[in-house]
């Protein structure tokens, strides 16, 4: 399902032509303050557009990642399609886990355009020197998960996604535009999972109840530490919008009422909304957690990884196959 | 093992089906859902994994609409049968032994070659089944049918892109592509083996043709391509007569995983 103006070019490629960086009579300084003007005061960067080297290694090393992650995102919620209940819930689960990778695919496609080879991306992932989110480097227990992950999992996703719309790397923020189109109907899926578990039976609520329970220490960690707006470069060349902390309080005021509501229980005594400040109080999530898990030491981490390097490996013949040159006509 | 055998196994389902005509119609809906939700099954298998990002994207596809064909058909032979039953208890609430699918479908999912051999002999085979019933007197078959085969000739295409691809391409694809063929082969022509209600679907206007003619028109097309592409002829049929019966262990494994969830809780709603 693409939203159909998620393909209207960002900026039309008259002015685009007209911007000062991209004369290349100037020297690389006054380029590169031109540049830097043009993003900070809101405009958008285009993949033929010239940017400086920072600007060009920022923006693929955020791609890659979020490529990466949709990609590895697949594998928890993958080994449940062959479990799915229903033939509604197969097919929801089997479209939503077929947008990921089609997710993957764009972003790789984003990413391929800055200079790094989709082949080079994947090799970086599968011998772990690139990452991918947190939360994927987690198990799936039971068909409560599939539910939470949908619901929660994309909805703390979509927070930071929605903020990327409007990305000053174009070709970034119209592909988002069409993901977030998508992970909107994943959210509905989740939660329909969770609620229909919650109104069942007093198992398939207790089984919501422990997936949430298990899920919200990572959920909590997703958007990471606080950090500091003037030093976070992604905010300085407008690649995102929003911090850390922006993020996570976003996620907590649209979503704990709504679980609450449900009459689920989250494990915080100390999460809350503090009426002076407006500001949810929490507390503080295990960073160290975070850092062992993202660098691939996560409770799931190697195996994934290994499962990857193994259905690339058994599936090398085809590529080998399939974009090896075309035979010449007899 | 005889062919009324899954006669039998039908009317433990539904033992009030009436004349023969409800019953032919209920046996060949149920056996065309069971091969679409096996082969939907298998394909799914490849979401996430898929030796592409742009073919993994094109097998969820394939697989989401052998499901929605299975779901649609499901919900054909639960009015037909009309035991209070949905399509959802016919589709996973029976044991592996009650499921008709072609033998062909038996085969686990495999290498991408099996997964190409597999889906071209079927898809070529339900198209010629597909067209035999093109102007079935049971209308909402005929409706069905017209949809389905909308559809299934995308598949087509998908499928024969492919199979060239391996057999041409020479060396380890081709190589594979021919143990795949050569191991499904004979289970091949299960898809259209004689159903026992067969006499009764073509009384009634049912199927336009026998199940044996339906098989040679599939046939002629098979060997056109092979012989084109070099690949050794089709074999008959192994042991026709218990085509839709007696399920292999991979089967019984992954009926084991599709029911893992819902068998959980027993009246549970998912």
């Amino acid at each position: 399902m693409t939203d159909p103006l998620a393909l209207d070019p960002v900026l039309p490629a008259r002015e685009r032509s007209q911007l000062p960086f991209n004369d290349a009579a100037l020297d690389h300084d006054e380029r590169y303050r031109h540049f830097e003007e043009h993003v900070t005061g809101g405009g958008k960067v285009e993949a033929t557009d010239w940017m400086p080297d920072e600007y060009r290694t920022q923006v693929l090393r955020f791609v890659e990642m979020h490529a990466n992650s949709e990609l590895m995102g697949v594998l928890p919620e993958r080994e449940w399609i062959m479990r799915a209940p229903t033939l509604r819930r197969k097919l929801a689960l089997t479209a939503k886990v077929q947008d990921e990778v089609g997710h993957a695919q764009l972003l790789y496609r984003v990413a391929e355009d800055l200079g790094k080879p989709r082949e080079a991306m994947i090799q970086d992932l599968l011998a772990g020197k690139t990452k991918f989110h947190n939360v994927f480097h987690y198990p799936t227990k039971s068909w409560a998960d599939i539910g939470i992950i949908a619901w929660l999992v994309d909805a703390a996703a979509i927070v930071a996604q929605q903020a990327l719309r409007d990305s000053s790397y174009a070709p970034y923020a119209r592909t988002m535009r069409k993901i977030c189109w998508e992970e909107s109907v994943h959210i509905m899926h989740g939660r329909d999972v969770v609620v229909t578990m919650v109104t069942g039976t007093p198992a398939q609520r207790a089984s919501i109840q422990e997936a949430l329970d298990r899920w919200w220490g990572p959920l909590m960690q997703m958007h990471g530490p606080r950090s500091d707006r003037s030093k976070d470069r992604d905010i300085h060349w407008k690649i995102k919008a929003k911090t850390s902390e922006e993020l996570r309080q976003e996620f907590l005021g649209i979503y704990v009422p709504r679980i609450w509501e449900l009459g689920l229980t989250l494990p915080d005594p100390n999460l809350g909304l503090d009426p002076a400040t407006g500001e949810w109080r929490y507390t503080e999530p295990d960073w160290n957690e975070l850092r062992r898990v993202v660098t691939n030491h996560g409770p799931k981490s190697e195996e994934r990884l290994q499962f990857r390097r193994d259905n690339w490996a058994a599936t090398q013949w085809v590529r080998d196959a399939i974009l090896a040159a075309p035979r010449a006509a007899a | 093992m005889t062919e009324s055998e899954p006669v039998e196994r039908i009317a433990m389902d539904f033992t009030d089906a009436g004349d023969g005509r409800e019953r032919a119609i209920a046996l060949l809906l149920l056996s065309m859902a069971d091969d679409e939700f096996v082969i939907g099954f298998s394909d799914s298998e490849w979401t996430g994994i898929g030796p592409i990002l742009e073919e993994d994207v094109a097998i969820s596809s394939l697989a989401q609409d052998e499901l929605g064909h299975a779901q649609a058909l499901y919900r054909l032979f639960a009015e037909v049968v009309a035991d209070g039953r949905d399509a959802d208890a016919v589709a996973y609430d029976r044991p592996a032994e009650g499921y008709l699918h072609a033998r062909l479908l038996d085969h686990g999912r495999g290498d991408w070659a099996a997964t190409i051999a597999r889906r071209y002999l079927y898809e070529t085979a339900d198209a010629a089944r597909l067209a035999a019933l093109a102007e079935t007197s049971f209308e909402p078959l005929r409706d069905l049918v017209a949809k389905i085969r909308r559809e299934e000739r995308y598949h087509l295409m998908h499928v024969e892109a492919w199979l060239d691809r391996l057999a041409e391409a020479g060396g380890e694809p081709r190589r594979r592509l021919m143990v795949a063929l050569e191991a499904m082969g004979p289970d091949a022509g299960t898809v259209l083996a004689l159903l026992p209600g067969e006499p009764a679907l073509l009384r009634h206007g049912i199927l336009a043709e026998p199940f044996a003619a339906v098989e040679s028109t599939w046939r002629a097309r098979v060997d056109g391509t092979f012989g084109r592409l070099g690949l050794a002829a089709l074999p008959a049929t192994r042991d026709p007569g218990t085509a839709r019966t007696r399920h292999s262990h991979a089967f019984r494994a992954l009926h084991h995983e599709f029911t893992m969830v819902r068998g959980s809780e027993a009246a549970a709603t998912w």
